[in-house]
This record gives C-alpha cells, sequence and structure tokens, in this order.
C-alpha cells in the first residue's frame, strides 16, 4: 500500500537566492545549463541531491516541482543541483539529437559537477519521467549512491511513448477534430519520416529508437539501496507496475517508501498556475531527511 | 524542419550569462545573450516574457540566439513564482500583467548591463506584461511585439469566442465526452453557460461591439501610442484571443491618427497562433519575428546616430 501523504510539514521558507548559483558546465561538447542550491545549514556528510528531469515539455511542465524540492533539500542541509540536458531548457545541443546515451552521460556530467561544487561524495538521484531511466541508468556503476527517487516513473519507454500519442490524438478530439490517424500509423510515420510533431515538440525517431531497449526494472537489477517510488496519478493505489517495482527492490533488500500523490497533471501543457505539488516535495524532503 | 543549432549560434550559448535581477517580489533568474562581436552592433535588447523563460520546444533560446548572431543582446528570465524565480506563485491574469517585473528586468538591464534601448517580445500573458512596460518605461522601449493576447478580461474573452461559434460547434462540443466530465467543474458549467447564452443572443446586433476592453489593456496601449515605439500585432484566426483584439482594432485602432497606425503592423495568420501547439508555426513564428526585429536595427542605428552601446564593456554586477 502507499504510504499516506506526510501531514505535518516542517520545512523551512524556500532559500533565498543568494544561495541558489545558476551556471554553465560543459557535457558532451555543449554548455549545459544548471542551478546549485548551496545547504542553508550543516548536515555532516550530506550528500548532494542530483535531479534529472524528464523529456521535451515535460521538463516544464514539473519545473517548480524541481525548484521547490531544491530549496526544501537546501534548507534541509543537503545541496542540490539541476540542470538541463542537451537539447531542454536553456542549454546546447538539438532536440533532435537527443538520445537515452547523451541524456545518462549529461547525468554523469552533472554528478561530476555537483560532487565538486559541493565537497560531497555520495549522491541522492531523483528522476522523473525518462529522467528516472536516466538517473537508474547513471548511478549503475556509481559506488557512492545514497538514494534513489523517482517521480512517476517510465517503465517501458514503448508504453510511455504511445500513451503521449494517444494524449495527442485524445486533445484533438477534446478540441473538435476529428483525428485523421491512429497511434500505430503515427509510430508508422515516425518510423518512415524520422519525427511527429506533438503539441509542438518532434517525437523524433532516433530518440524512440535508443529508449527502446531500456526497462527501468533491468535497469535498477543490481540497486539495493533506499529508494522512494512516488507515484502522481488520478488513483489512489500504486500502480501494477510501481507495484512490482517496489517489490523486486524490497525483495533485494532495498528499504522502499512509496508514496502516492493523487493529483493528474497535464504533461503536456504548462498550466496556469504552473503545476506545484506540495505533496510530491514535501514527501520527497522528508524522505530525503530520513536518508541521513 | 525542426530547430538545427548552427556553430554561430552554439557559439552565442556559450557566451550566455546567468543574471538575478531584483524585483519587488524576489530575484527574477534570467539569461542574458550577447550580441555576436563579429556581427554590426544594432544597440537593441530584446527582452523576452513568457515562463518558463526557454518557452514551449525552446522557441526564446532558439531566438536569443538567433538574435545575437544579428547584433542583438536578448534577455529571457522567469517572472517571479515561476521557474528559477524567487517569490510566490499564483494564477497569471492577463488583466492583471506583471508589470513590476518586467520594469525590474528593463531597470536591471540597463544600470547592470549598460543596456538602453529594448524590444520587447510576448504572447497571451505575456504580451500584456511586455506591453504594460510603456506605463513607466516607455522612454526606453523601442518596439513591441505583441502575439495572440486577450485584450479583454477573461470573463468577457469567454463571451467574445462565444460570439464566433455557431451551432455546429455547440453540437461538436455535445458530442464529446470530455466536455460532459468536464461539467463536474463549476468553471465549466459557467462557460458553457456563457457560450449557450451568447448563441442564443446571436440574433441582437452589435453584441460584440458592446464588450468592453480590458481597462489595464486600454491604458497600457495609450501609452504605447504616446510613445514613438513600433509595434507588431499578431493573431491566427482561430485563436480564442482574436475576437478580443478584432474589438480592440474597432474600438482603439480605428482612432488612431495615420503616422501613428503607420508605426503598428497587424499580421493574422490562417489557423491558431496561440500556445504554439505545432512546430510549424513556430517556425513561421520565428521566421516572423526575426525578419521584424532585424528591420528595426537600421531605424535604432539612425535614431542613435550610427553609435553602438557595448553591453559586452558593461561591468557584470549579476551572477
Amino acid at each position: 500500500m502507499p504510504s499516506p501523504a506526510p501531514a505535518t510539514p516542517s520545512l523551512e521558507p524556500p532559500a533565498s537566492a543568494a544561495r541558489e548559483t545558476p551556471m554553465f558546465f560543459e557535457s558532451g561538447e555543449r554548455p549545459l545549463y544548471a542551478v546549485f542550491h548551496a545547504a542553508r545549514r550543516e548536515r555532516a556528510e550530506a550528500p548532494v541531491v542530483v535531479y534529472c528531469h524528464s523529456l521535451g515539455v515535460e521538463q516544464l511542465t514539473n519545473y517548480r516541482n524541481q525548484v521547490n524540492l531544491a530549496r526544501a533539500a537546501a534548507a534541509l542541509g543537503l545541496p542540490a543541483f539541476r540542470y538541463h540536458a542537451r537539447g531542454h531548457g536553456d542549454s546546447g545541443g538539438d532536440y533532435a539529437d537527443v538520445t537515452f546515451a547523451a541524456l545518462v552521460e549529461d547525468a554523469r556530467a552533472a554528478a561530476a559537477q555537483a560532487r565538486a561544487l559541493a565537497g560531497a561524495a555520495r549522491i541522492v538521484w531523483v528522476g522523473e519521467r525518462v529522467g528516472a531511466l536516466v538517473a537508474a541508468a547513471a548511478l549503475a556503476d556509481d559506488p557512492q549512491v545514497a538514494g534513489l527517487a523517482l517521480w512517476e516513473p517510465v517503465h517501458r519507454p514503448a508504453e510511455y511513448f504511445r500513451a503521449m500519442l494517444r494524449g495527442m490524438l485524445f486533445s484533438q478530439v477534446a478540441h473538435g477534430a476529428r483525428p485523421n490517424e491512429t497511434v500505430d500509423q503515427l509510430l508508422e510515420r515516425l518510423a518512415r519520416d524520422g519525427k511527429v510533431d506533438v503539441h509542438g515538440y518532434y517525437l523524433h525517431r532516433e530518440l524512440v529508437e535508443s529508449l527502446k531497449p531500456i526497462a527501468l526494472a533491468q535497469s535498477l537489477s543490481r540497486w539495493s539501496g533506499p529508494t522512494l517510488v512516488a507515484q502522481v496519478q488520478a488513483r489512489p493505489r500504486l500502480a501494477p507496475a510501481n507495484a512490482q517495482l517496489a517489490a523486486a527492490l524490497e525483495a533485494r533488500g532495498a528499504r522502499v517508501t512509496t508514496l502516492a500523490v493523487a493529483e493528474e497533471p497535464g504533461w503536456h501543457f504548462i498550466s496556469n498556475p504552473a503545476w506545484e505539488s506540495e505533496t510530491l516535495v514535501r514527501g520527497t524532503a522528508e524522505w530525503l531527511d530520513g536518508l541521513a | 524542419m525542426a530547430w538545427r543549432e548552427s556553430a554561430v549560434e552554439l557559439a552565442r550559448a556559450r557566451a550566455e550569462r546567468p543574471v538575478l535581477a531584483p524585483s519587488p517580489a524576489g530575484a527574477l533568474f534570467g539569461v542574458y545573450t550577447q550580441p555576436a562581436p563579429e556581427a554590426a552592433a544594432t544597440g537593441l535588447c530584446v527582452v523576452l516574457f513568457t515562463r518558463p523563460r526557454s518557452h514551449r520546444n525552446r522557441m526564446f533560446v532558439e531566438l536569443a540566439r538567433a538574435l545575437a548572431a544579428r547584433g542583438f543582446a536578448a534577455f529571457r528570465f522567469d517572472y517571479h513564482g515561476t521557474g528559477d524565480s524567487e517569490g510566490a506563485s499564483g494564477f497569471l491574469d492577463p488583466g492583471e500583467p506583471y508589470r513590476d517585473d518586467a520594469l525590474a528586468v528593463i531597470r536591471h538591464l540597463r544600470g547592470a548591463l549598460g543596456q538602453t534601448l529594448f524590444v520587447l517580445v510576448g504572447s497571451c500573458f505575456d504580451a500584456r506584461t511586455a506591453i504594460s512596460a510603456f506605463a513607466g518605461e516607455a522612454g526606453a522601449i523601442a518596439a513591441l511585439a505583441f502575439l495572440a493576447a486577450p485584450v479583454m478580461e477573461l470573463d468577457t474573452m469567454v463571451k467574445a469566442d462565444a460570439d464566433r461559434k455557431g451551432l455546429g460547434h455547440l453540437g461538436r462540443a455535445l458530442r464529446n465526452p470530455e466536455n460532459w466530465r468536464g461539467l463536474l467543474r463549476a468553471e465549466r458549467w459557467r462557460h458553457m453557460a456563457a457560450v449557450v447564452s451568447r448563441l442564443a443572443r446571436r440574433a441582437v446586433p452589435a453584441g460584440e461591439a458592446a464588450l468592453p476592453l480590458s481597462a489595464s489593456f486600454v491604458e497600457h496601449f495609450r501609452a504605447l501610442v504616446r510613445s514613438r515605439a513600433r509595434a507588431l500585432f499578431l493573431y491566427g484566426t482561430e485563436d480564442a484571443e482574436y475576437p478580443s483584439f478584432q474589438a480592440a482594432e474597432r474600438q482603439l485602432f480605428a482612432r488612431l491618427d495615420a503616422a501613428t497606425r503607420a508605426r503598428f503592423e497587424t499580421v493574422v495568420w490562417p489557423g491558431r497562433v496561440h500556445g504554439f501547439l505545432e512546430v510549424e508555426r513556430q517556425r513561421e513564428t520565428m521566421q516572423k519575428l526575426l525578419e521584424w526585429i532585424g528591420a528595426l536595427a537600421p531605424l535604432s542605428a539612425a535614431g542613435r546616430g550610427g553609435g553602438a552601446a557595448s553591453a559586452q564593456e558593461a561591468s557584470w554586477t549579476s551572477a
């Protein structure tokens, strides 16, 4: 069963921007934008939190939660590092060139940067959606990982992309238009033409192909560290994929915390006001607080 | 075609600097793109308004770097309570634009980076925030690109949009299960009631003309008119915001003298501009903005006697 949402938050107010340093660093011969959140209080041997965002517009729709989590972590004494992967946000690079391997390369470069800035040896990875797959891959060969938080993780990319296309067709119907292609036809067009426009972002064949062999459970097959599985879905109970992942990790001795955030963000639309989930941020911050 | 980052744009990316601009609501995070040293300096700084600051499909990142390659400085930033910036978030009402943020950014770019003449670009709420800066900094603004923004209060917008809908639209809406599910929400009930009410009153002549423009828009538009700035107004025929702009054309633009009207360009494309939910429409918009802003450079040089301020030599007091 999912853990109930924390009821009594005890977080400090957001950090001053004076303790937040925006910067650029290098990965893949491109400048990547990042913000380093210095810890606002002493905490012995605190790990640094590194945040892996999702793809395309999902980086924007969940952006404020990333910021709020980093500020909450810093207030608890854990430095945090947020970055924009290549082809995303303020970083260099083309979205057309983004592949899973490139995203993992950026994550590892971010981890090195975060460790240097924080003076920390250990890392806590936070991965959102496809970013969960990126974080899982990035931690695979790293012995100094203190924890892994998964925000509404993508388990199987093929299903994720199908759902993305299905969502676009639903959106067309909602606006009174009759879709003239099915999901399968869109996938055929993607394979044939190399790209499909999804809500103002091209979904590129190279990206889809690069993620095809990836599966979250497989990526985490050797992981047994502290893990938070935060589900963001309208349903109150854990989805089967999340429940199975939690069970598999626990079977290997991992300490797994689950959090059900019964909200339904429009992942492909920037809402007004921007989506901010107090439950998600607070629950993750409390999990971080309990790691040390 | 998707955006392909060119070598010169990558060089502009490398020259970008994060900037923190103080505002009444907290520090505003932004990215300043320096003009390419090999390009003829324009002396113009283009401020891009949206949240988060990269815009959908990184439109404003691309635009900033493309403009910088043409000799423009550019600045994109997050409003308070959005993106990386400080402050509390809230519902963004176009009738209550974030004028304090706009003025704070312009003044910081002037004080910290030596920029003196600005081009403002925004869509929807962001366009309303951009035009609001004329009330306070009109003398520093050379031009405004005002894209697909509502110019009525939101309640009035629903009526204006309903006025162009026919029974066919209502029929399609009623066949859509999502709309029925939406009726669980009070605001959706109000929306549907407004649409049905306006359709029922379709026989009443001149109903649209009776719909008032937003008071804050009228105030800021008048400040724009009093200035010497040029302006581009860009809409799509299917934008829900377009009927409100048509009302503004009748109520405000029609009364402008010829000299003022000549400073303003209105472009209306088939389909939608608002939201930029299609890549091809994004490309068209980028191209239009690059051409329109590019044409401002000679005017700026003439106004300045050919001299160009060097933003690159300004002292960097920001992050």
